[in-house]
């Protein structure tokens, strides 16, 4: 499984950072989100669904 | 077979929610069933001069995170915020250009401004302090013993809290959520004498926010307002002087009233129910996040927002045509079966939870975070330090068909 988020479109909502906090996360300083771990396990797909739902502006990809 | 009777409708008269039934969280239930299985596009039509004229309500779940991330075809920028006809960050209408009545470019410029000072990273920042008001809220409410929940506890945490993050001066608090309040309240006159103290309230906050703006300039501070008067790479500002005033104006409504409102209407529903009151109890060391997110659910601090759509089409066999008002009722959608399980059913442990509260599309609520932890904090000082919160008296609602302010909430709480 591959996660991109497409950093035209993130407004850093927080709402990936809330739903998989493992593999999303925004800094102080951070303009758009920042992929912690952008070829993650398999167990961690139920949270990276989730985000993906979550996303006010559906900035987020899973490939595979 | 059977066939479904009418309710009368009311889902847009004050007197609807500030009779409300506490046994539906205030809430006209049997009115939105009837709208979402029925009618799930609407044609409401109002007769009085402070409302719009007319609006088409969606009110199923799914429909409302449809109109919420479809900007394109449902737009924020052509005029009016709810069914009022004046609201302070409306710029067709006389009003200040906020983050709620832009879209496109402008909007995604000032909300990456903003959202810097509200995401989840910045907020856990604020957690010590928010632990020291949650501390001072709750001596106070010990103190007294017995008292109005919605002032002693629902008022004071976001005001200090939103204080601290939008970085208005200890000692102007007080007279800034003030004004909030007139205007959050128009059609109360136990809040709002007349419509000329919601003008005059607003007047005051525009002014005073150019003050804080230039206080500012001079003493930046880890603050919103610092980020709002920045300047960029070209030392050029960020936002224009009206934006200032707008965005001001926007995160003082949207941040103080719903944050006091979700409080009130969930710790109302835990007297209520034991069943939830002792699942509080037992987590209160650390709330999970699936109990705010409930609150924030059968809140539904704003019942509705409003969109306008950009061309001609249809929605379920209604013919909708570009520049019709479409009404989000977020209130209905919280209560949706095909979205949730049990919807009219509290449930603190509840994990698929799509409610729309907050929105759900580019203009989402850009406080969320700095909501939920703020009542994370309050209930877990408020559960640890006491033995027994009960009611002291009946729940009354504020008078109002938009925001769901709780006007009286009286409580007693005995001490560990």
């Amino acid at each position: 499984m591959k996660i991109t988020v497409d950093t035209d479109l993130c407004e850093v909502h927080g709402d990936c950072v809330v739903a998989a906090p493992d593999i999303f996360d925004i800094g102080e300083d951070d303009d758009v989100v920042q992929i912690l771990n952008a070829e993650p396990g398999e167990e961690y797909r139920a949270a990276i669904v989730q985000a993906t739902k979550m996303c006010p502006v559906a900035a987020i990809k899973i490939e595979g | 077979m059977t066939t479904t009777t009418a309710p009368e409708l009311r889902i847009f008269d004050y007197d609807t929610y500030a009779e409300g039934d506490p046994a539906t969280f205030g809430l006209p239930l049997e009115q939105y069933r009837y709208l979402r299985d029925e009618e799930p596009c609407f044609q409401q039509e109002f007769d009085d001069p402070m409302l719009i004229d007319k609006a088409w309500v969606v009110s199923r779940n799914e429909d409302i995170w449809e109109v919420d991330r479809n900007t394109e075809l449902y737009a924020a920028d052509r005029g009016y915020v709810n069914i009022w006809q004046v609201v302070p960050i409306d710029p067709k209408n006389g009003g200040m250009p906020a983050m709620l009545t832009t879209d496109g470019e402008r909007h995604r410029a000032q909300r990456q401004v903003l959202a810097k000072g509200f995401t989840p990273g910045f907020v856990r920042k604020l957690e010590g302090k928010f632990r020291q008001y949650a501390k001072d809220v709750v001596d106070d409410a010990l103190d007294k013993g017995t008292f109005n929940f919605v002032h002693t506890i629902a008022h004071n945490m976001p005001m200090e809290a939103l204080g601290d993050v939008l970085g208005v001066p200890p000692e102007d608090r007080v007279k800034f959520f003030g004004w909030v309040d007139k205007f959050a309240a128009p059609f109360d006159t136990r809040i709002t004498a007349s419509f000329d103290e919601v003008m005059e309230a607003i007047g005051n906050l525009m002014v005073y926010s150019e003050e804080l703006a230039e206080l500012k300039r001079r003493e930046p501070g880890d603050d919103v307002m610092t980020r709002l008067v920045a300047s960029g790479e070209g030392g050029e500002p960020l936002m224009s002087p009206e934006e200032i005033m707008g965005n001001v104006a926007l995160l003082a409504s949207g941040a103080a009233e719903s944050t006091r409102t979700a409080m009130s209407h969930g710790m109302h529903e835990l007297m209520r129910n034991e069943k939830a009151m002792a699942w509080m109890r037992e987590h209160q060391d650390n709330l999970p996040p699936t109990v705010i997110q409930e609150m924030v659910r059968i809140a539904s601090p704003f019942t509705h927002l409003v969109r306008t759509a950009t061309r001609d089409h249809e929605l379920h066999g209604k013919q909708i045509k570009e520049g019709d008002i479409v009404a989000m009722l977020f209130a209905a959608g919280n209560f949706d079966e095909r979205a949730f399980d049990r919807p009219e059913e509290f449930q603190p442990d509840r994990i698929e939870n799509p409610h729309v509260s907050f929105g759900r599309g580019p203009h989402k609520c850009l406080g969320q975070h700095v909501a939920a932890l703020e009542m994370k904090i309050l209930f877990e000082e408020l559960f640890q330090r006491t033995s027994s919160i009960e009611p002291a008296g009946p729940i009354s609602y504020v008078r109002d068909a938009y925001s769901r302010g709780v006007y009286e909430l009286p409580v007693t709480v005995t001490p560990r």
